[in-house]
């Protein structure tokens, strides 16, 4: 039998925090404040405020140029658990990489933000501010008005999801786009895409259909308008590969799948629709099927 | 007075950036001797205002000059030839000067910058122990450029934009992101080339 | 039936790597209070340089089933009749050591007639490792030889945000161990861990594979491998100086737990949670704690882990996941208590959490 580290703790030991060896205390949630970059600590119109903490860094809302530009700033902070060498080797690396990235999707017309400006070294770039929502909350929005049972769903399924199968046609037309200009995001989920209201020209068609009765059925259809505007390459690469490009989606499945547990039988449409938009379309959706077999079916030891 | 503070987001407190425009300019050639002769008292960025499209084209080069500055990573001697090579895509230099600062008999209007900010003793110039003053720069621009000031403002930049120069040096002919703007969208075009050309600057030296 | 104190009262075996564990928890219906009252566990041990085989290590748990399962039923101190229902481990892992743990289970359950619970390894190594540490909704790092993958509950499921899209962060541990033939006992990633703690005059430059929430490791295993053999021939390192065994593994720890620490948080993020557990036997490693640590106080929320006890492949995990399935209703007929290689962590449905 082994030695005695791994033999049983003592008899009928109670498992509550007595035995626990949690490394830290339980989870106290407060307001955390953190110190502002070195560049925003410089005067502007408004004060910089904190949108959010994502994993990679810091996003600020602040105003670029002039007080009349609103902007985005990302901010890669020092990872306090990451080798500094390789912490820094990886954050210059990789805005390096964002605002190049960036850059060739707006030549090639994807549409994605503008760079303003940028300092890879110091851990910042500062990027257009797309107005709109995350598809995330736009699609949960969306579902938190179906019904929940998962019977009345599918019944309700068939008829009335139009306009979230319009949205992931969208989507998958945009990933297309990117795809095509030889740029994988590496980073695809609802979070990093965002869907941008029509500008005023564009929708004035549809404003003056709806100055009679808007009933509801139209305003929820109004709630999954908009051109999805991908966002966040931080992890982006440049690849022409099948192989990366199905990753891409694969990561993105697997996203949407956890994320929108009840829509998930609506991706074959995201991805039926980047088919169609992109040439090399149905040699990426095959490869897509060895990267599901190698994840699904990986031997899963111990 | 047509000389500008310009208010710059993000730009240390103790930095002030002046600028002004003039047109017809006619004294050019003794504008740019001054920058060769490295006159201490002609330390200002000259810009050819043919190349400027819009304020925001021009605070993006400014700064881009004012954080390498604050960082001590200038590419030049100083900060106002940084704001001239700051319009720049490209790491050419000299190409940069040639492009974006004054040409002897080609450029007719002028901008100028200027950046006062505490420099330390050793960098001291000779002549400026103290800060020169909005009026002091003012007179002494008005003493030495032969134009008429006018105001800093789209309008007035849009006048004088050489659009075949500005494709040139930015990359902007057949680039896929304008093209598919509608023709008669004129505005369109002209912010999403903005937006290029904001990124270029932003990205010199990846 | 409950027992005396109106417990519930389950055994668990687990066999589906080189570690045999039966272990027997109770479970308070009054105060949901869940009580490890045994925990026994033999490892199977590989000489240095090579990896624990199918065929060997299952013929190891057939040999040492009985004993294990005796001393455990001994250390309770509960009688067979106490016992409500026998659970084993359904999947995934190992084919034959799986077999083998399900066939002794299955002898039991007809022995005392009992009914059986086959229980997903993973959702085991989840419920054991919230039950030790008290974390309610946690993200979960789940690293192992075998699974490296980041998971979030929602809606019934355990979901995986995150895994490896090739091989598991332990079984590139353990690989390179054998690179360096250094041995296996207790484990190779206990000794990978001890020998990095040398290390660090150098951080050797190896890939870094991350790709929104999932990751890689095999070609941070080719690069390390291919340092290896550099260092065995003399070469120098970056810096010009002759490296160590000690380098390459904190080079190695460094790069491939910064990657899961990256995972994770992003994970976090996206779920909008501040804590995190890990389980699995390479979440024992104390630097992965410190690290993971480290990235959840700057979110304002802590990680929890457990020890060697729970960490590593256990038959109390089996035991208390199982009894949280039977208690909702759930058995395994005897005609379909059997095994399987591959059993996705979020093909279980998760009847007893909200």
């Amino acid at each position: 039998m082994d030695p005695s580290p791994q033999s049983p703790p003592t008899k009928k030991r109670k498992m509550a925090t007595s035995t626990s060896t949690s490394t830290a205390a339980p989870a106290v949630v407060e307001e955390h404040q953190f110190p502002l970059p070195p560049i925003l600590t410089h005067p502007s119109a408004a004060p910089p405020t904190l949108i959010t903490q994502g994993a990679e860094g810091r996003l600020y809302k602040t105003t670029f140029f002039s007080p009349d530009i609103p902007c985005a700033l990302k901010y890669r902070p020092p990872k306090p658990y990451r080798h500094p060498v390789l912490d820094a080797r990886l954050t210059k690396a990789r805005l390096a990489f964002e605002a190049k990235v960036l850059e060739r999707c707006r030549r090639e017309g994807v549409p994605v933000p503008a760079v303003y400006a940028q300092n890879a070294a110091a851990g910042w770039i500062a990027v257009e501010w797309i107005e709109g929502a995350p598809v995330r909350v736009k699609i949960n929005e969306w579902l938190g008005q179906r019904p929940k049972n998962e019977e009345e769903e599918r019944s309700a399924a068939e008829q009335d999801q139009g306009p979230l199968i319009e949205l992931m046609k969208r989507i998958g037309a945009a990933i297309a786009g990117l795809h095509r200009t030889g740029v994988v995001h590496g980073d695809l989920t609802t979070s990093n895409m965002m869907l941008r209201p029509h500008t005023k020209k564009t929708t004035t068609t549809t404003t003056s259909e709806q100055t009679n009765g808007v009933s509801k059925e139209e305003e929820n259809a109004k709630l999954l308008e908009g051109d999805v505007v991908i966002i966040d390459f931080g992890l982006a690469n440049q690849s022409q590969s099948d192989e990366d490009r199905a990753t891409d989606l694969y990561v993105l499945e697997r996203a949407f799948a956890s994320t929108h547990p009840r829509a998930e039988n609506l991706f074959e449409h995201l991805l039926e629709s980047y088919k169609q938009s992109f040439k090399k379309g149905a040699s990426v959706l095959h490869k897509l099927e060895d990267v599901r077999m190698r994840g699904r079916k990986r031997s899963m030891i111990g | 007075m047509a000389l500008e503070t310009l208010q710059i987001e993000h730009v240390p407190s103790d930095h002030h950036v002046y600028a002004a425009l003039f047109r017809d300019v006619q004294n050019v050639d003794f504008l740019q001797a001054q920058l060769i002769g490295k006159n201490p008292e002609f330390e200002y960025a000259f810009i050819d205002a043919s190349v400027i499209i819009s304020r925001t084209h021009l605070f993006a080069a400014i700064f881009r000059a004012l954080n390498t500055l604050t960082e001590g990573t200038l590419q030049t001697p100083n900060v106002h030839s940084d704001i001239v090579i700051g319009l720049s895509p490209t790491n050419n230099i000299s190409e940069s000067y040639r492009r974006y600062g004054l040409t002897p008999s080609k450029t007719r209007d002028v901008l100028v910058i200027k950046v006062v900010y505490p420099k330390l003793s050793s960098e001291n110039s000779a002549i400026t122990s103290e800060q020169p003053t909005p009026e002091s720069i003012w007179q002494h621009l008005t003493t030495h450029i032969q134009g008429t000031p006018v105001p800093l403002t789209n309008e007035e930049f849009a006048k004088s934009t050489d659009w075949a120069k500005v494709r040139k040096y930015y990359k902007l002919n057949g680039v896929p992101g304008v093209e598919r703007i509608d023709k008669a969208d004129e505005e369109g075009r002209r912010k999403e080339m903005e937006g290029l050309v904001v990124s270029g600057i932003a990205l010199r030296g990846l | 039936m409950p027992d005396a104190k109106g417990r519930r009262i389950a055994l668990g075996c687990e066999g589906s790597a080189n570690k045999l564990g039966i272990g027997i928890i109770a479970h308070d219906p009054i105060t949901g209070e869940a009580l490890v009252l045994s925990n026994v566990r033999d490892t199977f041990v590989s000489p240095p340089g090579t990896g624990f085989l199918p065929k060997d290590t299952a013929r190891h748990h057939r040999a040492y089933f009985v004993r294990v399962a005796k001393k455990a039923l001994a250390l309770s101190g509960v009688s067979i009749s106490e016992i409500d229902c026998i659970c084993y481990t359904k999947g995934p892992g190992m084919g034959g050591p799986l077999t083998s743990v399900a066939v002794g289970a299955r002898t039991l359950a007809l022995l005392w007639g009992k009914e059986l619970v086959g229980v997903n390894h993973c959702v085991g190594h989840i419920e054991m490792g919230r039950a030790i540490t008290g974390a309610s909704n946690p993200v979960v790092l789940y690293v192992s030889g075998g699974n490296t993958q980041v998971i979030a509950y929602a809606e019934q499921r355990y979901r995986i945000f995150g895994e490896t899209l090739d091989i598991a962060v332990g079984n590139c541990l353990d690989r390179f161990a054998r690179t360096l033939e250094i041995s296996n006992d207790p484990a190779p990633g206990y000794n990978i861990e001890q020998l990095a703690k040398q290390g660090g005059r150098v951080l050797l430059d190896l890939p870094y594979a991350v790709k929104g929430m999932d990751c890689s490791f095999s070609g941070i295993l080719g690069r390390a491998d291919d340092l290896a053999a550099q260092m065995k021939a003399g070469e120098p390192g970056p810096d010009g100086e002759p490296f160590t065994p000690a380098d390459l593994c904190f080079s190695l720890q460094e790069t491939v737990f910064a990657m899961l620490v990256e995972i994770t948080e992003r994970a976090m993020a996206h779920v909008g949670s501040n804590q995190v557990l890990i389980v699995g036997g390479v979440g024992c490693n104390e630097r992965l704690q410190e690290m993971m640590g480290a990235m959840a106080a700057e979110r304002g929320g802590s990680v929890y882990a457990t020890d060697e006890r729970f960490c590593i492949d256990n038959g109390i995990m089996i035991a208390h996941a199982g009894l949280l399935a039977y208690e909702t209703g759930f058995r395994t007929p005897l005609d379909e208590s059997t095994c399987t290689q591959r059993f996705r962590t979020d093909e279980v449905f998760v009847k007893w959490r909200d």
